[in-house]
């Protein structure tokens, strides 16, 4: 007996079907994949079960019973717990704070199945490869990066010892390292009978640790494969039917004129950076997640407090002080978490598009033409195929993924010369990742420099000419054209992380970008 | 299930949707009230009783346009010092102009200066000294009673210039004055500045999202400053429209406005926490607040029950708001 059925669920916001009669089946022990392009609805079947949307039909069996979920309580009530796409923990309090957040006392009023003390340090413990040394349960949220929320995050779930544990893109801002974490208290869950349903948008992880997995398309299950028998291509051609796989990068003919130098540029986090981005070529940023790359993106950006060093944008010389100045001088950055850094969610889909390139289609700050923006706005939706209701709708009424298209559609249209993108493909379907590719590929090959930091090793080896690999806020070693395998990026940061360096070049990028 | 045809879906949800329009609630409440007075007591709905209601209401409802934008740009924004910086307005104006039209334009150009100082002045401590909007617009309120009673030495000089007074009770248009036809004026004007230029959508964006904001190269600070300039010049803009209502000025003219303003904005649908919200529905708001303070005074009720009256709709608002918030998730 399955341990877990739902079928003909149904939700529907106004005009948009999230889900038309989806349905799934979970049994104990195992690690269910659900996958399925943008806006199949993966994630609100993820909100039906764990009790946080209301849907307008379904009928859920639990043991063999039919049961209701009334709402997140319910949820935990039944064992049921959920990691959510979007960050959800509390800045202003400690990572203990909201691991004990919202769980309830039991009924009797004396047992409490709050986490104790010792049980947060110990599930605190279990995640320190992937935390790193500094956090413990006094740690103050606000200071720790994506990735390491999210693992916060995972604890929280964990820590609720549930028999069904819903990640839902729980693992797209961590670095391999972290996911293999991940893994491997997934894989310890399920063997004490807990199922797993499991929601990514990168195969290889669904490969790895999936044991059947049920494949959405428009808010319908089109099918449930077991995963060891189906090969990767049959799984993305029932998810998105055929496309083009991303191919890998073609070496680019790169020439010795450098669109973007910097010299010696520091800020906090980052030290005596030196990069050369030279036209069509793009320059990735490797190692460990939380090693500066970020904090370097912001620093180029002006958006840190007092940068120092030199930076030059085809041999003009510039300087990015704020980041009004720096968009003025033609940067642009998709920052690594839409939610707080790059959406303005209550308004409307139509001003997130338009805001940073407003003011290119104004005379004066004066008068807006809503024709014009509803043109160039209708433009990027389909150029990046963001699905979406209306331009008018709020952005929270978008999917994960398009949502981050957004964020990536807005400061396309600003045209800008430098490109900067932290993890820009983050919890994006493979199609679109495809379309994300194409674009960033014609933009370098249109003269523009694009820096990328990925937490994926398989997009830094698939887009990037060369790639940096950062420790402790400085450049350590550069990989270049063939040496970017995700072999290599591991063990570069890794071997660092060791102490061990040296094995890799250790030349200034100058000196290797004209000289493949 | 599916074969409902996508159109009618549209349309009722877009029915359901303007059901649940704070605007249209608000509307709808200011004419229950009308009805409910004209039923209880004759005349109260007659034409010229509603020019008068939304005289008065002209006033409350040109302060809360600096209000709605303070509210609008986010980070806890309110200001509590509009209704003194009002008074100020009028004070000063009343000085300058001292009942001559030949004074004029002084009279109202030297009051709005000195109400986009103060603006300024709240902006820069709200955004370089960090401290909180609510703070500081309190203690702003304290240093202008203070400048009030340095200025006037206790007793407020001067006049209304003619041209004011008849703007505000001369019934010019329709059986309209003029203030009305400003006011609606500023309504079309404050609407398309927020809805069609780039200093309001970056308004709407910085309340929204400042962290994002910055990310996007919005000026925020500027942004942040600018809504509370243009807070104290719309307060001294209402100070001024009053000064034309009293002709004479009282040291306490319009002390009273800043708590009703914030309830104008709050019954017009604008989020509290910014960055959601418009001015219309602010300044149906403050028709609501008019209309219902008439029907009261109608009604005979001492300002004691009054007070409770007023607050228990506004809280009764804000629970039907908030409830239907909920509901659309
Ligand atoms: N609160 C909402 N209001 C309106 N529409 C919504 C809302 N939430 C989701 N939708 C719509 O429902 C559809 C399914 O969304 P859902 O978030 O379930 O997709 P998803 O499969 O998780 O996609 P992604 O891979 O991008 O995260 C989308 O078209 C989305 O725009
Ligand atoms: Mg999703």
């Amino acid at each position: 007996m399955s341990l877990l059925t739902m079928t003909g669920v149904s939700k529907r916001y106004g005009g948009v079907r999230a889900l038309d009669g989806a349905s799934f089946e979970l049994e104990a022990g195992e690690v269910h994949g659900l996958l399925g392009p943008n806006g199949s609805g993966k994630s609100t079947l993820n909100k039906v079960l764990a009790g946080t949307v209301n849907p307008d039909a379904a009928t859920i069996v639990l043991d063999g019973r039919p049961v209701e979920i009334r709402g997140p309580r319910d949820a935990a009530a039944r064992g049921i717990a959920a990691v959510y796409q979007q960050l959800s923990l509390v800045d202003s309090m400690t990572v203990g704070q909201n691991l004990v957040l919202g769980v309830e006392p039991s009924r009797a009023g004396f047992v409490s199945n709050r986490a104790s003390a010792a049980e947060i340090d110990a599930v605190l413990e279990r995640m320190r490869r992937g935390l790193g040394p500094g956090v413990t349960a006094g740690t103050e949220v606000s200071g720790l990066s994506p990735g390491q929320q999210q693992l916060v995050e995972i604890a929280k779930a964990v820590l609720r010892k549930p028999r069904i544990l819903i990640l839902d893109e729980a693992t797209a801002s961590l670095h391999r390292d972290q996911v293999n974490l991940v893994f491997e208290i997934v894989r310890e869950l399920t063997a004490a009978g807990t199922c797993v349903v499991f929601t990514s948008h990168r195969l290889e992880e669904v490969r790895t640790i999936c044991d059947r997995a049920t494949i959405l398309r428009t808010g319908r299950t089109v099918a449930t494969v077991t995963v060891a028998e189906t090969t990767e291509s049959e799984l993305v051609r029932v998810m998105v039917g055929d496309v083009a796989q991303p191919e890998r990068r073609t070496a680019t003919p790169s020439t010795d004129e450098v669109v973007l130098r910097v010299r010696n540029l520091s800020a906090p986090g980052v030290h005596g950076i030196d990069l050369d981005v030279h036209r069509g070529e793009i320059l990735g940023l490797g190692g460990l997640q939380g090693q500066g790359q970020s904090e370097l993106l912001l620093a180029l950006f002006g958006a840190t407090a007092t940068p120092s060093g030199e930076i030059d944008v085809n041999g003009r010389r510039v300087t990015n002080s704020s980041v009004v100045r720096a968009t003025g001088n033609g940067f642009a950055l998709v920052p690594g978490d839409r939610g707080s850094q790059g959406l303005f969610m209550q308004r409307s889909i139509q001003e997130n598009l338009s805001i940073v390139s407003l003011r290119r289609r104004l005379l004066a700050a004066l008068g807006i033409s809503m024709r014009k923006e509803r043109t160039v706005a209708e433009d990027a939706v389909q150029r990046l195929r963001i699905k979406i209701g209306g331009l008018d709708d709020p952005v929270t009424t978008l999917s994960g993924g398009n949502a981050q298209k957004i964020v990536i559609a807005k400061w396309l249209l600003n045209e800008p010369a430098v490109v900067l993108l932290d993890d820009p493909t983050k919890g994006v379907d493979i199609s679109a990742k495809a379309e994300i590719y194409s674009i960033i590929r014609e933009l370098s090959s249109a003269g523009v420099a694009v820096i990328l930091n990925s937490s994926d090793d398989v997009e830094l080896a698939e887009l990037c000419d060369r790639v940096v690999v950062l420790y402790e806020g400085r450049v350590r070693t550069h990989l270049v054209g063939d040496e970017i395998t995700s072999e290599n990026l591991v063990s570069a940061a890794l071997l660092i992380g060791e102490g061990d360096q040296g094995t890799v070049e250790e030349q200034p990028a100058a000196a290797d970008g004209g000289a493949r | 299930m599916s074969a409902v045809p996508a159109t009618t879906d549209r349309t009722a949800a877009r029915l359901r949707q303007a059901a649940r329009n704070p605007v249209v609630i608000a509307s709808l409440i200011a004419i229950a009230l009308v009805v409910v007075g004209q039923l209880v007591s004759p005349g109260f709905g007659s034409y010229n009783q509603i020019i008068s209601m939304l005289r008065i209401a002209s006033f409350l409802g040109i302060i809360a346009i600096g209000q709605t934008i303070v509210i609008l740009s986010g980070g806890d924004g309110i200001d509590l010092s509009v209704g003194k910086v009002a008074t100020l307005g009028a004070i000063i104006g009343a000085r300058v102009m001292d009942g001559t039209d030949a004074n004029l334009a002084g009279g109202i150009l030297i009051p709005l200066v000195v109400g986009a100082a103060i603006g300024l002045v709240n902006g820069l401590g709200i955004v370089y000294l960090r401290i909180p909007p609510f703070v500081m617009t309190l203690g702003m309120l304290g240093v202008v009673q203070g400048i009030i009673l340095a200025y006037t030495g206790g007793t407020a000089a001067g006049r209304a210039a003619p041209f004011l007074t008849e703007l505000v009770n001369t019934r010019w248009l329709l059986g309209a004055p003029g203030v009305l036809f400003l006011w609606v004026l500023l309504i079309v004007v404050v609407t398309l500045v927020l809805r069609r230029t780039r200093p309001g959508w970056n308004l709407y964006a910085v309340g929204s999202n400042r962290t994002a904001a910055r990310l996007s190269g919005i000026r925020v600070n500027a942004t942040v400053i600018g809504a509370y300039v243009a807070s104290g010049v719309c307060a001294v803009l209402a100070g001024l429209a009053l000064l034309g209502y009293t002709e004479s000025v009282f040291l306490n003219l319009a002390d009273d406005y800043t708590l009703p303003s914030i309830a104008a904005v709050v019954i017009g649908g604008t989020l509290i926490a910014g960055g959601v919200g418009g001015y219309l529905g602010s300044a149906i708001g403050a028709v609501v607040l008019s209309v219902l303070q008439s029907l009261l005074t109608t009604l005979n009720m001492p300002e004691s029950h009054r007070t409770i009256v007023n607050g228990v709709i506004l809280l009764a608002l804000l629970a039907l708001y908030g409830r239907q918030r909920k509901l659309r998730s």
